[in-house]
């Protein structure tokens, strides 16, 4: 068996959000980074927001046994949520943001300039949990440039970016106030169109009333324009259906 | 829930430091701490008779103040940064202008204490402690020289810009509420001051600062050389002044502005002012000058006195240059150009160049200007001190804050309490508040006075500022920019719901008295944090809080819409959807 120097985990949402993006991205790791692995399993944050400690110490100790299974003395991330959990529990392992690393290793073949002649202005929606990360921010303003993408920064940004939302479990809690952080962190943008880089946000912007992506979709996926349907809101079964399809594919491009 | 030792801490922390409180520029810097922003709000809102009320929570005299404060809150006014500060005097003096009825005045004291107190002096400091003291339920005596109370504010302040009605209208609360004034009874004269310290519980020196400071100058001894402040008494007690045709007054403060003015009003018609400051290093407040200038006056800044020529009557004034007033230690070291000299004819020389209070009525032994800053008590445990006879000639507001001051320590002294603790922000203080101006702010230009015609004013000493109408009252108010530290509540959401501020949510949360679902709405996304001047981290409070309610409830969240979380947790960790897959290539080991 090849010796696995790293792990790409995709996090939960991506998962359940589009199963291609996940195989995409780790062929693209394959081809730029032999040796990488991949795991799909939750950390165990919700359990972690919720203030259930012993049992967020449980999960994560379930995800840790797998990475040492492996031994994997890196983790590529695709989550900012996965990324502060994993840099606070995964002492022994060197935690990687994709976005950070892609101006590193270089766009996948074929996507440079690929969205030159789109007629978007897409605004960028940073993660509030990464708002200290930099390299972060320009990974994801690189990547937008070299993709031609025109962007919108909005008032609230980076550093200083505003919660789409959907932090700290409040959905469940309590939906209308939720709702209402969506909609005035959407009322901040004055194009229709937005990227993240977080599912989970990706899901909040669209109930705020925009037409969002992730900015895998814009690596990976067609050229959008103003003409392109933007993806909606999944049900509960479909995000389930689609977490099943991404194990089968980690499976299949990972043998 | 049971909060942890540190938690409780923690919360503390917020609770005591939390900005939401803090008092706004204007009323941290008055010496007497009034609301000036609530007044100013309820002046907008046209609650005349509520803003008034406010002010007289603090100081039964919102028309003397309204006339003649010196308004170190309006230095203080973020307005100036845009365009001009508030007009705060001036709307104080619209709410009592508007509002103030003695029929309505709070006369309430507290229960008899038994206690009596003799103050000596009816200044602004004597005043605003008997007021004070009687309203805590002490008797009240106060012993004044003059035969009029009002001290330097009726002596020292002449008429036409502080009418003796008001003076006298608002003074009247004293003996409304039971406070005995004695007239014309001077101490060290007509009562004996170890007298009152052994007859009464306490006794409060409130002294003026009447005399007035002379420097000797060739011709100084010659008749029509006058003392400022002795002017000034006699015009304030309606007593016969008589001053010639010209005039020179000599000083550059607000006492010098009054003095010229003054004689202006009783018959000189040409009137000089010199002093050794230049322009703009004046002692006086700039509208005090401008105000005397538009009434004729001619200024001398820069110029020192060098002679008083005449022959046994002043005949003249000569003048020297002056290139220095301090010198680079920053020390009182006037330097003059002996060449450059002026003379100007002259009937009256008026010196205004300071005063001092007389206190040689005290026992030798007691130096009432050592009386403790913090307390104004002397070294004579039942005797305080405050006002111009502890220092230095103060404004009015200031002595009414000695006043406020010493009333506290009486009142403490006399039940026998701590006289220092909590002390820090009686009069004024810096203000935490760190607010930073929007470049959207419009411009609202600061609302002139209307003042009496310049021909009115000649010989008589009506009143020159007329007031603020209603309208002109309401577009200053407007101006306002209610400085407050709400930084984290105007960005969150959530904490804008739930809460006036992070201060009162934790005092709620300390008595158990919030709602859990508060707790889970956090987005633990640290705008808070982030607007909070003091970075509080407010999110970790909510985590903290998290955790206690789930391990109070069996480790299980709460929140009802938190049940699917325990499902899709279990499907998360389930076989059916996990995978961990090795790498399939080597990495190139070159």
């Amino acid at each position: 068996m090849a010796k696995t120097k790293r792990v790409f985990i995709p996090g939960c949402s991506l998962s359940s959000y589009r199963p291609e993006l996940v195989e995409e991205v780790i062929k693209y790791l394959k081809n730029k980074l032999p040796g990488t692995g991949a795991i799909l399993k939750c950390c165990g944050k919700p359990t972690k927001a919720l203030g259930q400690y012993d049992k967020f110490k449980e999960r994560y100790a379930g995800l840790q046994s797998e990475i040492d299974k492996l031994g994997a003395d890196e983790i590529i991330v695709a989550c900012q949520s996965c990324y502060l959990t994993m840099s606070a529990n995964s002492p022994e392992q060197k935690v990687t943001s994709l976005w950070e690393l892609m101006p590193e290793i270089g766009m996948p073949e074929g996507t440079a300039a690929k969205a030159e002649k789109s007629d978007l202005t897409i605004g960028v929606h940073d993660s509030c949990s990464t708002r200290d990360r930099e390299d972060i921010h320009n990974g994801i303003r690189w990547i937008l440039d070299q993709l031609g993408y025109n962007t919108e920064e909005p008032p609230h940004t980076k550093e200083n970016t505003r919660c789409c939302g959907f932090g700290g479990m409040v959905v469940p809690a309590n939906p209308d106030l939720a709702q209402k952080v969506m909609d005035r962190r959407t009322g901040e943008f004055e194009t229709e169109h937005l990227v993240t880089y977080c599912a989970a946000c990706r899901e909040s912007m669209t109930k705020g009333g925009k037409k969002a992506v992730h900015i895998l979709d814009l690596i990976f996926g067609p050229v959008w324009t103003s003409e392109s349907e933007f993806p909606g809101l999944g049900t509960p079964i479909e995000s389930w259906v689609n977490r099943y399809k991404t194990k089968k594919k980690m499976q299949k491009v990972l043998s | 829930m049971q909060l942890s030792e540190n938690l409780v801490r923690e919360i503390n922390e917020i609770i005591n430091d939390c900005l939401a409180d803090e008092s706004p520029y204007c009323q941290s810097r008055c010496p007497l701490n009034i609301d000036v922003q609530g007044y100013v709000t309820l002046i907008g809102e046209g609650k005349y008779r509520q803003a008034l009320e406010l002010i007289r929570k603090t100081i039964p005299f919102p028309g003397i103040l309204g006339r003649v404060c010196a308004h170190p809150c309006e230095e203080e006014c973020k307005r100036g940064e845009i365009e001009a500060a508030l007009s705060i005097k001036n709307l104080k003096r619209f709410a009592a202008d508007m509002a103030d009825d003695p029929e309505k005045w709070d006369l309430s004291r507290a229960p008899e204490t038994g206690k009596k107190i003799a103050i000596i002096g009816a200044g602004p400091a004597g005043a605003t402690a008997a007021y004070d003291l009687q309203k805590k339920g002490h008797q009240v005596e106060i012993f004044e020289s003059l035969p009029v109370v009002g001290g330097m504010l009726r002596v020292g302040i002449p008429a036409y810009r502080l009418p003796e009605t008001v003076i006298d209208r608002e003074y009247s609360i004293l003996e409304k509420l039971g406070v005995n004034i004695h007239l014309n009874k001077e101490v060290g004269k007509d009562i004996d001051f170890e007298a009152l310290k052994n007859d009464y519980d306490a006794v409060f020196v409130a002294v003026g600062a009447h005399d007035a400071v002379m420097i000797p100058v060739e011709g100084s001894d010659l008749e029509g050389v006058l003392e400022g402040a002795d002017f000034l008494r006699k015009a304030g007690l309606n007593q016969e002044v008589k001053i010639g045709k010209k005039v020179v007054v000599i000083g550059g403060g607000n006492v010098a502005m009054d003095v010229a003015r003054t004689a202006w009003r009783v018959g000189a018609e040409e009137i000089h002012v010199a002093c050794l400051e230049c322009r703009n290093e004046m002692p006086a407040h700039s509208w005090e000058v401008e105000d005397a200038e538009e009434e004729g006056i001619i200024m001398h800044p820069g110029w020192g006195p060098q002679k008083i020529g005449g022959n046994k009557k002043v005949e003249s004034m000569t003048f020297k240059e002056c290139t220095q007033v301090f010198d680079e230690a920053g020390n009182f070291n006037p330097d003059y150009c002996e060449d450059n000299l002026k003379t100007i004819e002259a009937d009256n020389v008026i010196f205004a160049i300071g005063q001092r209070a007389d206190t040689s009525f005290m026992n030798e032994q007691l130096n009432i200007k050592e009386v403790d800053q913090l307390t104004l008590q002397s070294e004579v445990e039942n005797v305080f001190g405050g006002g111009d006879c502890i220092g230095k000639p103060l404004l009015a507001v200031e002595a009414m804050s000695h006043g406020k001051k010493a009333a506290e320590s009486i009142d403490r002294y006399l039940n026998s309490k701590e006289l220092t603790e909590n002390r820090e922000e009686e009069g004024a203080y810096e203000s935490k508040l760190q607010k930073e101006l929007t470049r959207e702010e419009p411009v609202r230009r600061r609302i002139d006075m209307r003042m009496l015609n310049l021909e009115e004013r000649k010989n008589n000493f009506k009143e020159v500022e007329l007031g603020f109408n209603t309208a002109e009252a309401m577009g200053e108010a407007l101006r306002c920019l209610e400085c407050e530290c709400k930084e984290c509540i105007k960005e969150c959401i959530m904490l804008d719901e739930y809460s006036d501020s992070p201060k009162e949510l934790f005092e709620r949360v300390k008595k158990d008295e919030v709602d859990p679902l508060v707790y889970f709405s956090c987005n633990m996304c640290s705008q808070c944090t982030i607007a909070c001047p003091n970075d509080f981290e407010i999110k970790d409070k909510f985590m903290q809080l998290r955790k206690i309610l789930v391990k109070e409830n069996n480790g299980e969240s709460p929140i009802k819409g938190h049940n699917a979380i325990k499902w899709h947790q279990r499907l998360g960790f389930s076989k059916l959807f996990t995978t961990t897959r090795a790498a399939v290539d080597e990495e190139d080991t070159k």
